[in-house]
């Protein structure tokens, strides 16, 4: 025998619910202020990479965008472009002749903007070196700098805390 | 004669329900660019202004900037970063440690470089400096043995930049650096 279909279950399916979005549009709203706060448009400064790790620092000076020297575990790049592997920097001198010929031809840009558009050329550079790099290193790269006329140098770093 | 209140007037309560869904699609759609714009990792820099690079033929005003600046006094405070310790001292004297021998701080008992007591022995040296005249009282040299790493340097700059007085105030220590090298 075939039961007889509930009568009180026969208006169960219709019932018209609605979608309680409180608790969601609360958690939105917290996400949207906190991206709001961390929001930046100056976009990455760095590509982090094996070979490339910034030393930590309490310093708060803001970074900007500049001509860049990376000093990564084995390569040297200037704007990013790898210019000479470390092994080829010259043990004996301290003047990394490649970076120089490379760092002046920047100056000259800088300077020709100087003259043709009224850039200043501020004479700064950013020197992104790998937290272990040695400090012979780190001299020879900034002495090349101050030599090829960027002798404001922005030791970048990623800040504590 | 009051009147009678109306029935017609007697409207139900509207059970209205304020409709966020717009709200929602503005949402899904802010969320995703934000992530995608945000400053994930904060970078500052380390200001180092070098004096430009001397270039070759001196002119004859020089030698007069350089009587001038004979008659000034000159700190010249060098901080040596080596691998037993970090060494204090200027080309009159070397800052002394605990030890008579070797480098004013020395390492903690983990082997690592003792800040705190930099710090310490910095702002001590500071005190005495601040008010005499010195035309570097901000200037210190940092140099160190070829292979110390540049987390090391870092590190020791950030000692470097500022300190509290006894009111709180926070005052420079010496944060203009320069960088030298030991010839061999």
């Amino acid at each position: 025998m075939a039961f007889k279909p509930s009568k009180s279950k026969r208006n169960l399916g219709k019932e018209e619910g609605t979608l309680n979005m409180n608790s969601m549009m609360d958690m939105m709203t917290i996400i949207l202020l906190f991206l709001l706060k961390s929001f930046s448009t100056e976009g990455a400064l760095v590509t982090p990479s094996q070979q490339l790790r910034l030393p930590v620092s309490t310093a708060a000076e803001k970074a900007k965008k500049q001509v860049s020297v990376s000093i990564a575990k084995d390569a040297l790049l200037v704007n990013d472009e790898p210019l000479i592997s470390t092994n080829e920097i010259p043990k004996d001198q301290m003047l990394i002749p490649a970076l120089a010929m490379k760092l002046s031809d920047y100056a000259k840009q800088e300077r020709d903007l100087e003259v043709e558009v009224g850039k200043v050329f501020n004479h700064e550079i950013i020197i992104e070196g790998d937290e272990k790099i040695p400090f012979e290193l780190l001299f020879k790269v900034m002495f090349t700098c101050s030599k090829s006329d960027f002798y404001k140098m922005r030791l970048l770093t990623i800040k504590k805390g | 004669m009051a009147f009678k209140p109306s029935l017609r007037s007697n409207n139900e309560e509207v059970d209205m329900e304020l409709d966020i869904r717009p709200v929602m699609n503005l949402m899904v759609v802010l969320i995703p660019l934000l992530i995608a714009s945000a400053e994930w990792v904060k970078l500052s820099i380390i200001e180092i202004n070098v004096p430009p690079a001397k270039t070759a033929g001196v002119g004859s005003g020089e030698s007069d900037q350089q009587q001038v600046k004979e008659k000034q006094l000159h700190l010249g405070l060098k901080i040596a970063i080596a691998h037993e310790g970090i060494t204090i001292g200027n080309a009159v004297a070397l800052l002394a440690g605990d030890n008579a021998e070797g480098p004013t701080v020395g390492l903690t008992a983990d082997g690592k470089y003792d800040f705190a007591k930099l710090r310490e022995k910095l702002i001590e040296l500071k005190k005495k400096v601040l008010g005499k005249g010195f035309v570097d009282e901000n200037r210190a040299v940092i140099t160190a043995s070829a292979d110390i790493p540049y987390q090391t340097i870092i590190d020791v700059m950030d000692n470097l930049q500022t300190y509290k007085d006894a009111e709180g105030n926070v005052k420079p220590l010496f944060p203009e650096i320069n960088f030298s090298k030991i010839m061999d």
